[in-house]
């Protein structure tokens, strides 16, 4: 479980951008840092830190930050 | 008449196979009792070892139960085997760690334990295979690695160091070993249809999975094709083959 803020910032840790850059409104194709290595990272990360198993087929349907949470159901509160 | 000859028979030479619970370790003990030979099933999981022992020919075989990741056991473990079946003819170290991992989420933790079981484990094994009375006059020792290990791919930085490394030790070790009648090979598969690769195709989108199936020309390959080049090693049929890596891919590193 982590709060949508928490997500938020585990979000900026895969795509390793700046504290703080993520609103939660961002198109993903208008992120240049999702590529597929980030993919695999943010893969890893929901499987490590949510006991989540995504498949990268599930995720290639989610067009924006917000669709990721979706994804995530009642693992992320608030 | 033709008398059909078997030129990798294996009759009545104890092998010692580890990874035997899954995917390619499980098919070459399989296919190697087929061959007549003695096998020895090293893993950790007790229940599927003894799924691959139901699938086996022959009923001289014994399970061995192993954590390899022990590796400054494995002379003395492997020495305590020897006391209860024999000598050894073969050893085959199918066991192995994969992960996907691009470097921004690679530690230094995931990365020792792949490379100890996938690399120290190799050089353990060894290391105890060539003790006084564990082999053999003659005898054959095949390392799995990886088209990992001679091509790369974004993300497979940690699995490449390692298959890399087996393709390289594996020539140092052929040429230490020598001396004793130790042949040392490796075996380079592509993507074979196993556990392990279902676990890795899980984590890409469909047309990843079908860009990666169209590298390979002859397509997807099965534990099979690669336990044939396994045995083919082990076997007399390699009586003067040592020191090199056979690459079994469908045409995968030929681009």
């Amino acid at each position: 479980m982590m709060t949508k803020q928490e997500f938020f910032k585990e979000l900026e840790e895969v795509l390793e951008v700046d504290a703080g850059s993520i609103t939660g409104d961002e198109l993903l194709k208008d992120l240049p840092e999702w590529d597929s290595l980030a993919v695999l990272s943010f893969i890893a990360m929901v499987n490590e830190k949510l006991d989540v198993n995504l498949s990268a087929d599930r995720l290639a349907k989610a067009k924006n930050v917000g669709d990721l949470i979706l994804l995530l159901g009642n693992k992320i509160s608030g | 008449m033709i008398l059909l000859i078997n030129p990798m028979e294996l009759m009545d030479r104890t092998i010692l196979v580890t990874g035997a619970s899954s995917g390619i370790g499980r098919e070459t003990a399989i296919l190697l009792s087929q061959l007549g030979a003695r096998l020895i099933l090293v893993g950790r999981n007790t229940e599927q070892l003894e799924k691959t022992m139901t699938l086996l020919d022959g009923n001289a075989h014994q399970i061995h139960a192993f954590d390899l990741s022990f590796v400054d056991d494995i002379p003395s473990w492997m020495k305590e085997i020897v006391g209860k079946t024999g000598k050894l003819y073969g050893l085959v170290h199918s066991a192995g760690i994969q992960f996907t991992s691009p470097l921004q989420i690679t530690t230094g933790a995931s990365l020792e334990e792949l490379m100890r079981v996938n690399v120290t484990a190799a050089l353990a094994l060894a290391k105890a295979f060539r003790q006084k009375n564990v082999a053999t006059t003659v005898s054959s020792i095949v390392y799995l690695s990886s088209v990992m290990g001679l091509v790369g791919q974004a993300g497979q930085s940690a699995y490449s160091a390692s298959k890399g490394a087996l393709i390289a030790l594996t020539k140092s070790l052929a040429l230490e070993l020598s001396r004793q009648n130790i042949r040392v090979n490796c075996v380079a598969p592509a993507i074979v249809k196993t556990e392990m690769s279902k676990k890795i195709l899980q984590a890409l989108t469909l047309e990843q999975v079908t860009q990666i199936e169209t590298m390979h020309p002859l397509g997807i390959g099965t534990p099979r094709d690669v336990a044939y080049a396994i045995a083919f090693l082990l076997a007399d049929t390699a009586r003067w083959i040592t020191g090199t890596t056979l690459v079994v891919d469908g045409g995968y590193t030929a681009h």
